[in-house]
């Protein structure tokens, strides 16, 4: 069953189109990685799912619902989640008031996300009285995917998580996304570097100047030599 | 009587006009932080408060409301209600001004959104003056008698420490709202980044409508507790604060409501202590140069946008 359904989606900023008819897939508790060159569109997707951006043309249906141009606080109230790649953070509240502001549209008491969060990091619990912009890149990326799980949303799209993130922090992150997945959650990643982000994905898309180029399962993508020539560097 | 002990005597002044220059501060930099313009409105929205208060007041005496001194104060219930009353009516009357102007130019650039401030600025200087004139309205015209502090030798009167009171009341306030209430982070969160805010699904409208609630709040006490400080309003009387609150800002770290305490204390000490040394007229002349000179050293400001 397909979770979200990006139909032809043509998007950017002001008169300079950057997408120009992109369609992807994300089937519910899959998960789902875009990679492509710098400049192929991959973070002006995300922004376009999410309602930051207005698309020109196209349909985006999220759980059965169309949610084309819809705000993105909207969109949150669906179930959906997303993590920019940077600036994912308030820097000046603590990790606690990033999580508390995470849960922000609910009314009722939320200690159970806030429990398996810090269960799933559990450095953030030491740290939550600590203001998040002191942190290092690892942590605050923590935060950043924490603060988007209070909501225990359908699908969480995170960009480049592990950008400019050390090899053993950045293994950390992926190891984590699996285990978020495991508790039913649809991943979509975007990911420049992305054999690890693939090794993980039931499906992948490579994107490249704002169009689809290829689409097939996370193994298939690694094992196509013209996709690792391309975009995986040989 | 020599220049040196004059000084502790100026500290005082400084402490009771830095007290009001902070409340401003606390307003303008909550309004730059939230919604990124520096708002040239702020110093008429305080005489909009005084005026207002002025106006309930007579109407409240016209009512028989009594005025009788609470204690060693120079004005009774009847003041204190209005004030109560206009601050309200203030953040209510600022609400719409955001409503009907501010909010059509938001998707501008925050330029447009400054000079749109000096309209609004001109405009309600010059309703207040329609209204009321130019000349001098007094909330009492009793003249109150300094207290000596035994020992010190400092004058205060009992209206100064009202003020200083009022002032630690209200910053406390404003810091347990941002601290501690979900309206409040949320309101630091926005600051912090605004798309963010609206990625996480925080109302960033409802957080606009309280930042023009607490800085209307904040602007109409200013404005009032001067005109209780000076004995008169002016419809003038928020405009000539104006250079000075904006020192006191930028002095804090713009953007920054605690930056603003620091500096609007800052601010009213150093122009008081300078009346020592050089005529009182020069007084924004010295808030305006310390300004020039945070920009230059440290443009960030004392305390900084933490980042």
């Amino acid at each position: 069953m397909s979770l979200l359904t990006v139909n032809a989606v043509t998007s950017g900023y002001g008169d300079m189109e950057i997408l120009h008819g992109v369609s992807i897939e994300v089937g519910a508790g899959k998960i789902v990685t875009v990679i492509g060159p710098n400049g192929a569109g991959k973070s002006t997707l995300m922004k376009t799912i999410f309602g930051l951006l207005t698309p020109t043309a196209g349909q985006i249906t999220f759980a059965e619902e169309e949610i084309t141009g819809l705000s993105p606080d909207l969109v949150v109230r669906r179930g959906m989640a997303y993590v920019p790649q940077v600036e994912n953070i308030f820097p000046s509240l603590t990790v606690h008031e990033n999580l508390e502001m995470g849960a922000f549209i609910l009314t009722d008491d939320f200690s159970r996300q806030l429990e398996e969060i810090y269960e799933l990091f559990p450095i953030l619990k030491d740290r939550r009285k600590q203001r998040v912009g002191k942190m290092s890149g690892g942590e605050r990326q923590m935060v950043a995917m924490g603060r988007a799980l209070m909501l225990d949303p359908k699908l969480l799209m995170l960009d480049e998580p592990s950008a400019a993130l050390a090899p053993n922090l950045a293994a950390m992150i992926f190891e984590r996304i699996v285990a978020i997945n495991a508790s039913g959650v649809a991943i979509l990643i975007v990911e420049q570097n992305a054999k690890e982000s693939l090794k993980l994905s039931d499906r992948g898309y490579v994107l490249a100047s704002g169009r689809n180029r290829f689409e097939d399962t996370g193994e298939n993508l690694l094992a196509n030599q013209d996709v690792g020539q391309l975009y995986l560097g040989g | 009587m020599d220049i040196l002990s004059r000084i502790p005597q100026l500290l005082v002044y400084g402490v009771i006009s830095g007290s009001i220059l902070s409340l401003g501060g606390i307003g303008v930099s909550l309004t730059y932080s939230i919604l990124g313009f520096s708002n040239f409105a702020y110093g008429d929205m305080m005489a909009l408060g005084a005026y207002i208060a002025l106006g309930l007041f007579s109407l409240f005496v016209s009512w028989s409301i009594p005025n009788t001194p609470l204690g060693p104060l120079s004005f009774g219930f009847g003041l204190i209600l209005a004030a109560i009353f206009a601050i309200g009516l203030t953040a209510v009357a600022v609400v719409l001004i955001d409503r009907i102007l501010f909010k059509r130019l938001r998707h501008y650039s925050s330029v447009i959104l400054m000079m749109s401030s000096i309209g609004v600025a001109l405009a309600l200087r010059n309703i207040l003056q329609f209204f009321w004139g130019p000349q001098p309205h007094y909330y009492i015209e009793r003249i109150q008698i300094a207290t000596v502090i035994p020992g010190l030798g400092i004058r205060i009167k009992p209206d100064q420490v009202f003020i200083i009171l009022v002032t630690i009341v209200l910053v406390v306030l404003v810091h347990a709202f941002l601290k501690y209430t979900k309206m409040g982070k949320a309101m630091r969160a926005t600051a912090d980044n605004n798309s963010l805010a609206r990625v996480t699904g925080i109302n960033t409208n409802r957080v606009i409508v309280w930042t023009w609630v607490i800085g209307g709040a904040l602007a109409a006490t200013a404005g009032i507790l001067a005109g209780i400080e000076n004995k008169f309003i002016t419809p003038e009387l928020g405009w000539q604060m104006l250079l000075s609150i904006f020192a006191a800002v930028v002095l804090g770290g713009i953007g920054n409501p605690y930056g603003a305490i620091v500096g609007g204390m800052v601010i009213g000490i150093t122009e008081e202590v300078s009346t020592a040394f050089i005529p009182t007229g020069y007084k924004p002349a010295v808030a305006f140069i310390i300004m020039i000179l945070m920009l230059l050293v440290k443009p960030t400001g004392l305390l900084g946008k933490r980042r």
